[in-house]
């Protein structure tokens, strides 16, 4: 993971130096921007491996610019840095596409263990799944890489959360992943409030793959617990 | 949507409502002669000519009068609701202001918390050694001088706007306080760059505080600073004009910028949405301006001065002046 570029976004020039000198420290190389239309222009042209982005910014306020590169489809990790930590701008972070969200003033040892569980996921869901690119089950069949599932003569576009799950319940085939693990692995570990989140996504999952979502063949509920993929 | 603005589409469907409302009694009460024609009718009473004739004018005659009433109602509901509207409309205005008071001051107040801890953390860690040491060590006093200013203006402010200020009047030549003033600007390190002209030909007395001429003249620097553009560029001068001083420090940015010339002497105003800050500050500066003016018997006003701002506070000269 060292070597790897990261951006961070902030206007107060003490904030982005002392973070970025610790961010180098660690092995990462590290680029500032000082406001949010420069700091989209370079993403753009020449994405880095993690965005640490400022909410109030001079010019695009830091959530616009999450905003916009989700819309262009663009999934570089964004860390929320900001002194806006309300649980409703919290939530707004997340639901706009924030992998994490930090609230000013933070620990640096907190800092640096974010960036690197971020990091870590991403290079999980980058690297070659061990359960193969595809997944049977039954007449559906899942393409982890396109995040789409043919089901019969249906094609089903999958969100890359649900995609994400299903690859972290295939890697253990008959083993029950806790809801925890699948927060850690997909979110980031205390990124949602509640671990009911999954619950919704496998309701989803269910619906687009189970031939019967009500008594599942597949996607199974071990209560209390998590989840189980019995392919 | 917020709560103010939700309240004031509220406010116009019922105002919707009830003019549709009195328009429907006003074609029924205008109308009422027609109808009672065509029921008497109906009922087959015949009417001889004179008694048509006297039915329609007692008709006509109430039809007037309930267009009179009807029209006055209806100015007087309009009168109503403009008032009503206008309050809304301020309640909304101080809605965004405060909103946009508590995003500034929570920025304000927590970033340069943020970098001090960093900074002090990666010494303790030992992250920093030699010059960088140094430098750390320097800028964590930096943020905390900031945080005291914040804090120190927050708390005059409040002062102000409760108790009015604590004056010790004393005479001052304006023109020579602006001078060391500027001199001060000069060796400060955040604004050694700025170019400022000094326009005081000859001395100017005036009955002040220190203190206060202090905080307006700082606070006017710092503004004009902010807002000056970049390289940032200054005009102070000091001159007579009748009975009063007069203190003028111009920027040369882009003006008001569709902010109204009285407002921006209100506290927490500030230009622009919080969320995307360009300048540092939470609104302060031009209140206490005016607040200290106003206490030292003089008053304060902005103008487009084209390009650029011109803040002007008149006092009044020294009795030995005047």
């Amino acid at each position: 993971m060292s070597g790897e570029r990261l951006l961070v976004v902030e206007d107060e020039e003490h904030l982005a130096e002392v973070i970025a000198d610790n961010l180098e420290l660690e092995g990462w190389r590290v680029e500032v921007a000082g406001d949010g239309v420069q700091a989209l222009e370079r993403i753009r042209s020449d994405p880095p491996a993690l965005v640490l982005l400022d909410v109030m910014l001079p010019g695009m306020d830091g959530f616009a610019v999450c905003e916009a590169l989700r819309a262009e489809k663009r999934d570089v990790p964004i860390l929320f840095l900001t002194a806006r930590s309300s649980s409703d701008d919290r939530v707004r972070g997340l639901e706009l596409g924030g992998d994490d969200y930090l609230g000013k003033p933070f620990e640096l040892r907190e800092l640096i263990l974010r960036v690197r569980a971020i990091l870590r996921r991403r290079q999980w869901i980058r690297s070659p799944s061990p359960a193969g690119e595809r997944l049977a089950l039954g007449s559906a069949t899942v393409d982890f890489k396109a995040c789409s599932a043919d089901v019969g003569r249906r094609k089903i576009a999958l969100s890359p959360k649900e995609t994400l799950i299903l690859r972290c319940l295939a890697e253990r085939p008959g083993e029950v992943v806790t809801r925890a693990e699948i927060l850690d692995r997909v979110w980031g570990y205390d990124a949602f409030p509640t671990t009911r989140t999954i619950d919704n996504f496998i309701v989803r999952l269910r619906r687009a793959l189970e031939p019967d979502p009500q008594s599942p063949r597949y996607i199974h509920t071990v209560r209390g617990t998590g989840y189980r993929l019995t392919p | 949507m917020s709560h103010p603005r939700r309240t004031l589409y509220l406010y116009w469907a019922v105002v919707g409502l009830y003019l549709l409302v009195l328009g429907w009694w006003m074609y029924f009460f205008t109308r009422q002669g027609e109808f009672l024609a065509r029921r008497i009718e109906a009922a087959g009473v015949a009417l001889s000519p004179q008694q048509a004739d006297a039915l329609r004018d007692a008709a006509r005659q109430s039809m007037r009068m309930f267009l009179f009433e009807g029209v006055f109602l209806g100015l007087m509901l309009l009168a109503g609701v403009y008032l009503v509207v206008r309050s809304m409309q301020r309640e909304i205005a101080v809605h965004r202001q405060q909103r946009n008071f508590l995003l500034a001051v929570t920025h304000e107040l927590r970033s340069p918390i943020a970098s001090a801890r960093l900074y002090l953390e990666s010494l303790q860690l030992g992250r920093a050694e030699g010059e960088k040491r140094e430098r750390y060590l320097r800028h964590a006093q930096e943020d905390l001088d900031r945080l005291r200013l914040m804090v120190d203006q927050l708390l005059e402010s409040a002062r102000l706007s409760s108790a009015g200020p604590a004056l010790r009047p004393e005479h001052v030549d304006l023109a020579a306080f602006a001078a060391a003033s500027l001199e001060e600007l000069a060796r400060d390190p955040s604004t050694r760059a700025v170019e400022v002209t000094l326009r005081a030909p000859e001395p100017v007395h005036v009955v002040g505080d220190a203190s206060a001429l202090g905080t307006i003249l700082r606070n006017l620097l710092s503004n004009a600073v902010k807002y000056g553009g970049s390289p940032a560029r200054v005009e102070v001068s000091v001159s007579r004009n009748g009975a009063h001083a007069l203190l003028s420090v111009r920027d040369f940015g882009p003006g008001l910028q569709g902010l109204d010339s009285e407002r921006i002497f209100e506290p927490f105003v500030r230009g622009g949405d919080e969320s995307v800050r360009t300048r540092p500050g939470v609104g302060l500066g031009l209140f206490m301006v005016a607040e200290l003016a106003r206490a030292l018997g003089g008053s304060a006003r902005a103008r487009e001065a084209e390009p650029g701002l011109a803040v002007e506070v008149s006092l009044p000269l020294s009795p030995k002046e005047a």
